[in-house]
């Protein structure tokens, strides 16, 4: 027995190297390490033809593997190399199939773990968490490593028809929403909608409640919202509601676009150069404490048209944020990495730009979400008070001239636009970063 | 430039540390990290440094990559100095390339692009040269498959290998460890050394290696220096007469529990000393 | 990037430079009506002019008045009891807001941290208020609320509220899973583990965000006193350093508008470190850094 534990324990450490596998909790490696067998290959011996039998997956653990697809399949690398830690042989994870995709040989004498797939994949269903972490890995890893455009792994149980590339990539997000169904996630966030919703049609229109009746109540809101002729002049049918959205969002963009320019730049440089910092960051934390409304009666005497006051009081509070956000990014990489580009030769400006700016990328974004909520703030608060136009201006004056139902339509969306902008914000960010998209998918399995 | 293995004699890599001290002055304390150390490396050694945790092992490396400033004494590479009294900090260069405890590979550049990041920073060549070189020497550390990833996409193993490759793209003349594989299991490491001992055959450069596991020092060096803790000096110098090449057959053989058994007691009584003394990590 | 720890003296200088070069350009460019109308500048004057800008002043700066008309205007406010009760009143709404927020938003975050159920009820609906700013609710506060002081300080929590439960739910989420199981393992009880780990473990996290809050918990104040003082014809009970400012604005007093300015931001500036040297206070073991 000893010598098959000794193999079993050889194999739990090449299943650790391969990437679907890595992260996968002990005892399931060593479940999987049990069922696998070793198999030893001279060179140019033959693995598996394509249309053969597709009823294990192989994990490499030394030697090298000539991976050459039909033809048929599209794949955008036909042929692959793959060493140690590799994983290929899939083909029988996925629905429907049951031949071999493509032709394998050993060019070295190779080491490989034989990999049953019916009862590997039995063993991932048998954790929902851990399984389907697994099977998404294998889905990713399949499209990274093997550059695939259209096939997934799939997990069984869904149609037995051969698939279309529409057909994988439906029933793997038909898969993740029954997941996410069957938890109880959403139907507690329906809950707390209606109780929400709820409390305020009850307090306000049905108990008439002592301070709340004379709030708007929610019917009268959502009837003055989507009425085609409103009684206080505003809905989604007006133009003048599309007019005052467009103005605040042109001007959010202005001051956000303002401030991410100077602002990225010199917290860069308040990151990266301690004597820049010595001489800029006092009167910068000097002005910073002032808070952006306490601008407001100096913006209007500064700037004597109102419209460029809103915009500077916007621009002014998203650029404290971004530069000071950007500085403590730029403060937060890694040591490592520089010394590492030092080391490799890199000089400083080719270190600030390979290594600081990609390094402090992320924060930047974290800081950019944050600078456009601030944005909004402050802009909403400066068109309450002076400026025409904008949603601002709209609830203040629906409040002036007495028209409830109105504010509470300017409120939503408020939101609504807000949440659309910082969404855009972090989509520029994922993009961007490719990379740590892909590092957290694989993190979070 | 792949070098053949073998009978090729090293001329670059060696390194003199001549009676260099380090005193930090945190807090107005004066704390000597290392005191009047002296080490001579040759040419393509395996110079393994063993040493409880926070004993100034790490200073003497980063010193010698340029990272911290010493005090007294001097540090030579091939004749030429690096650091002394008059010039405290040397110039970190591709000559002397770390690999760090854990890891340095830029997250957001592909394996590739980092292993080529050394050649293409220094101008040395050509872009479309440096990406040829990279892949061949990538399919020598048997990572071919693996280019287009990042690195947080593949195992701390693949990575400790990616990092190694993009030192060696530069030919430094010494490679300078920090407990590299101080973060992995004991199986994965046993295949790293191996990886590590294949690459250094091929290319055959002074290996300047920091841990504290007595038994990969053994395997793998041709001598082991044994710090004293915190001061740091060589306690005790042992020279490994294993021949090369070595795999991990060696673990068992009778020489290496003879070295194990020579060198344990004087490593424990070091760690001993550092454990009563509530050494922190450095 | 190695953060020094102390500040070397060299650093203060060259801080300080700036800063008295800071006010000295101020200083050039607020005067600008004086100096503009020097024949030296006549060129600068016919770019200011192409430009659009008036030739008699430097734009923007031009308007603002300069620091020493400042200092002057604030060694007379001094003596003034209003400016100080300015003072209390902004202290007295900021205080009050930032614990009402703390008290109502630390147990808050705390259960949502702790109750997946309570967690998938309420965050959702927490989540889809949250960009609303609270300036927004302005308004429908002050119809909801009897007294103008209750609907300021409504919205002072407002502001505070959402960072302060944010953090606590990061916070809570970010102990290290390991902590709760070796508690676990040592047969502590459900009640044992919060109040021993998740609590402690929150600390840092809601001393963060009390520091973020207090922040944005001034702008509302001064905001709201402004718009609510200043901007309809509220009588009562107005005053606070927004009202202030608001007043020397609407008065034609610039340079009470600056004092007032810097004045807010000293007070900012003061409650937050408070706060911070609190949390310090409250979490030794993160002083051994």
């Amino acid at each position: 027995m000893k010598v098959l534990a000794d193999e079993a324990k050889v194999a739990s450490a090449a299943l650790r190297e391969a990437a679907p596998f890595r992260d996968l909790p002990e005892g399931l490696i060593e479940r999987i390490a049990a069922m696998a067998r070793t198999v030893r290959l001279a060179p140019d011996e033959r693995v598996y033809a394509a249309g053969q039998s597709a009823d294990s997956l192989y994990v490499v653990v030394s030697g090298r593997i000539d991976h050459v697809f039909k033809r048929e399949v599209g794949a955008r690398e036909a042929m692959k190399r793959i060493g140690p830690g590799g994983v290929f042989g899939w083909a029988g994870l996925l629905l429907g199939q049951t031949g071999r995709l493509a032709t394998a040989n050993a060019t070295e004498p190779s080491v490989l773990l034989s990999i049953p797939t019916e009862e590997l994949v039995k063993l991932l269903e048998s954790d929902p968490v851990e399984g389907k972490a697994a099977m998404d890995r294998f889905g990713r890893m399949i499209q990274t490593e093997f550059t695939m455009p259209s096939l997934l792994a799939q997990v069984r149980r869904l149609s037995g028809t051969p698939m279309t590339e529409e057909m994988s990539r439906l029933s793997l997000t038909m898969y993740r929403i029954s997941v996410w169904m069957k938890s109880p996630r959403p139907y507690l966030m329906l809950i707390g909608f209606a109780l929400f919703l709820g409390s305020w049609y009850l307090s306000v229109e049905v108990l008439k409640l002592p301070r709340f009746k004379d709030m708007p109540g929610l019917t009268t809101v959502v009837k003055e919202w989507l009425s085609p002729n409103p009684t206080y002049g505003l809905s989604i049918y007006t133009p003048e509601y599309y007019q005052h959205i467009w103005v605040s969002v042109w001007r959010v963009t202005q001051a956000f676009l303002l401030a991410t320019a100077l602002g990225v730049p010199l917290g860069l440089l308040l990151g990266w150069s301690p004597r820049f910092k010595e001489y800029v960051f006092p009167v910068f934390e000097m002005l910073r404490p002032i808070p952006i409304l306490a601008w407001v009666p100096l913006a209007i005497v500064m700037f004597i048209a109102t419209e460029s006051a809103v915009i500077f009081l916007a621009f002014l509070a998203s650029f404290f944020a971004t530069a000071l956000n950007t500085m403590l990014g730029v403060q937060s990489i890694d040591d490592s990495y520089v010394r590492a580009a030092n080391c490799l030769g890199a000089k400083r400006w080719q270190v600030f730009r390979h290594v600081i700016i990609p390094g402090a990328l992320p924060f930047i974004f974290t800081g950019l979400q944050i600078s456009i909520g601030v944005c909004w703030f402050s802009l909403v608060a400066a068109e309450m008070v002076s400026g025409q136009f904008g949603l601002g201006y709209v609830i203040n004056t629906s409040y002036v001239m007495v028209r409830y139902p109105t504010i509470i339509i300017g409120m939503v969306t408020l939101g609504l636009v807000g949440y659309a902008t910082s969404a855009l914000v972090r989509l520029a960010g994922d993009y961007l970063m490719q990379w740590r998209v892909r590092e957290l998918a694989l993190s979070e399995g | 430039m792949t070098k053949s293995s073998g009978a090729e004699v090293k001329t670059r890599g060696h390194i003199l540390i001549d009676d260099v001290v380090k005193v930090y002055d945190p807090e107005g304390a004066a704390v000597m990290a290392v005191d009047h150390c002296s080490l001579e490396i040759e040419a393509g050694e395996i110079c393994m440094i063993v040493g409880p945790s926070g004993c100034g092992k790490t200073t003497l490396l980063n010193a010698i990559a340029g990272f911290h400033e010493i005090t007294s004494g001097r540090i030579l590479l091939d004749g030429e100095v690096l650091c002394s009294a008059q010039k405290p900090k040397a110039e970190p260069g591709p000559d002397r390339i770390v690999v760090f405890q854990n890891g340095a590979l830029f997250p957001w550049k592909t394996n590739l692009e980092n292993v080529v990041f050394g050649p293409v920073m220094q101008g040395r060549m050509t872009k479309a040269e440096a990406l040829d070189r990279g892949r061949a020497m990538m399919a020598d550390a048997g990572l071919a498959g693996v280019e287009h990833n990042y690195p947080g996409e593949v195992s701390s193993g693949m990575r400790r290998r990616v990092e190694i490759v993009r030192a060696l793209m530069n030919d430094p003349a010494v490679l300078l460890l920090d407990e590299p594989y101080r973060a992995l299991d004991s199986l994965t490491k046993s295949v790293m050394h191996e990886a590590l001992l294949e690459i250094y055959y091929k290319n055959k450069v002074t290996i300047f290696f920091i841990t504290h596991d007595l038994e990969e020092a053994i395997f793998l060096g041709h001598r082991v220096a044994i710090m004293t803790t915190r001061p740091c000096k060589p306690k005790k110098l042992l020279t490994v007469d294993i021949p090369h090449p070595r795999d991990y057959s060696v673990l068992t053989s009778k020489r290496f529990r003879e070295l194990m058994q020579e060198t344990s007691e004087a490593v424990h009584e070091e760690a001993r000393k550092a454990f009563q003394a509530g050494e922190k990590e450095g | 990037m190695a953060r020094s720890r102390h500040i070397s003296g060299r650093a203060i200088w060259r801080g300080m430079l700036s800063i008295v070069i800071f006010l000295v350009l101020w200083e050039i460019g607020s005067r600008s009506k004086i100096w503009l109308a020097w024949d030296v500048f006549s060129p600068l004057r016919e770019v200011l002019g192409a430009a659009g800008f008036k030739k008699t002043y430097l734009p923007w700066i031009g308007s603002v008045p300069p620091p020493s008309s400042v200092a002057k205007a604030w060694m007379g406010v001094i003596g003034q009891a209003g400016y100080w009760q300015s003072w209390y009143m902004s202290f007295q709404r900021v205080l009050g807001g930032f614990v009402a927020a703390m008290l109502i938003g630390i147990p808050y975050g705390l259960m949502l941290a702790v109750s997946r159920t309570a967690h998938g009820i309420n965050f959702p609906v927490f989540e889809a208020l949250r960009p609303i700013p609270p300036l927004a609710w302005v308004p429908a506060s002050i119809i909801f609320w009897p007294t103008q002081e209750l609907a300021i300080m409504f919205i002072t929590f407002l502001g505070a509220f959402y960072t302060i439960v944010i953090n606590v739910v990061g916070g809570a989420k970010s102990i290290d899973g390991r902590f709760f199981q070796a508690a676990q393992s040592m047969g502590a009880s459900k009640w044992d583990i919060f109040k021993r780990i998740v609590l402690p473990g929150t600390l840092p996290s809601i001393m963060v965000g009390s520091a973020v809050g207090m922040g944005i918990t001034w702008e509302v104040v001064v905001a709201a006193e402004m718009i609510s003082g200043g901007g309809s014809q509220m009588g009562g009970s107005g005053g606070g350093l927004g009202f202030f400012i608001w007043n020397s604005y609407v008065g034609g007093s610039y340079e009470q508008i600056v004092v007032g300015m810097i004045s807010i931001g000293i007070a900012g500036y003061l409650s937050s470190e408070l706060l911070r040297s609190l949390g310090t206070y409250v979490t030794p073991w993160l002083r051994v850094r």
